[in-house]
């Protein structure tokens, strides 16, 4: 295992909350819920855009594991 | 000529009816609450109904007269309450203070003649049995006692303690003795697809469900008619919570572990960020 595995399976994990998040807030009834869901939904993209950009700079770093 | 029980028992049926009629007409307000003027003309409407319900001498459409002239009359007031406050005071009656300040009025009391014993018997009524628990308390026109109690004996509540809660829509019955509630599934917009599909993932069918409600957050939670199975709770929420608890800690260790400055900055500002985020959600996704 390599760091940078582990950053990609932190990445998964966050892209799967927020696609949860999303469905979460579509399917919520009360609209202050919603709000703060697909707010919260949008500061795990912005993490997750981040996180991306970083397993790309680790890929370049550890070519050998590339496969992303 | 008819016989006497045929006209007792047509007659009967017939105020059975008209009795249920005036009622409705006369609305909730009649069943609900009586006021004394509801109280006196509910009498007399039945005693009248009885009355030209058994009396065979009696001519029915006087029976009818009175009743509709007993129902006439209060629902004239209740019109005429809508419109003035001086006029409903004087219908309806007011409340009358018991407890002000923490102090017993003894005088209101006596003029509504109510004794010690009574006035506590009230109070238990309202789970109060310490009258020092009590900044204030008026018995209403109704005969019910409304107590407020002094705010160190009131329930906490969320505000008391700062606590954000995540603010819920009511849930919505979408089965009952296994059939499906059309309606209610169209309230919160769905398809008797999508409840198929959920009760699906449940591991159950709709014929043994008892009582299905999907609450504010899309969440289907039923009950069996077969109490001896166990059906699983979602458990989508307090996942989702985890997980980027989880995402948070590691985001944290990264940033410990990198050595390049500029991804350890990424790392604790994503963190930080995450860290943010589940604490505004936290009251959603625990409940």
């Amino acid at each position: 295992m390599t760091v940078g595995s582990d950053v990609k399976q932190c990445f998964v994990s966050l892209k799967g909350v927020e696609a949860s998040l999303s469905s979460l807030a579509l399917r919520t009834l009360d609209d202050d819920s919603k709000r703060s869901l697909h707010e919260t939904m949008m500061v795990v993209h912005e993490v997750v855009t981040d996180l991306k950009k970083r397993v790309g700079e680790l890929e370049q770093e550890e070519f050998q594991y590339k496969g992303f | 000529m008819v016989p006497e029980w045929l006209d007792i028992a047509v007659r009967s049926i017939f105020f059975v009816v008209v009795l249920f009629f005036i009622t409705k007409w006369l609305g909730k307000k009649q069943i609900s609450e009586l006021s004394f003027f509801e109280y006196v003309t509910g009498i007399s409407i039945g005693s009248i109904g009885a009355e030209v319900a058994m009396g065979l001498e009696r001519n029915i459409f006087h029976g009818i007269i009175g009743i509709v002239i007993f129902a006439a009359i209060p629902f004239l007031s209740g019109l005429l309450s809508l419109k003035s406050k001086k006029f409903r005071d004087f219908v309806e009656g007011t409340g009358t203070v018991f407890i002000k300040d923490g102090k017993i009025m003894e005088d209101n009391l006596k003029k509504e003649r109510y004794t010690t014993d009574e006035l506590l018997e009230l109070l238990r009524k309202k789970d109060v049995y310490q009258v020092s628990d009590v900044e204030f308390a008026v018995l209403e026109a109704t005969g019910d006692l409304s107590v407020m109690l002094k705010k160190e004996n009131q329930p906490l509540t969320a505000k008391d303690l700062n606590l954000t809660v995540a603010s819920i829509k009511e849930p919505q019955t979408v089965i009952m003795d296994g059939v499906i509630m059309d309606e209610p599934l169209a309230t919160i917009g769905r398809s008797r697809a999508w409840l198929h599909t959920e009760l699906e993932k449940l591991g159950v069918t709709v014929e043994n469900v008892f009582l299905g409600q999907v609450n504010s957050y899309g969440e289907l939670t039923v009950d069996l008619f077969d109490d001896q199975l166990q059906v699983a709770s979602p458990q989508e929420r307090p996942l989702i919570l985890s997980t980027m608890k989880k995402c948070q800690a590691d985001l944290e260790l990264f940033a410990l572990g990198t050595e390049s400055k500029e991804a350890k900055q990424m790392y604790s500002k994503n963190s930080e960020k995450l860290q943010e985020a589940i604490d505004k959600v936290m009251p959603i996704l625990k409940g």
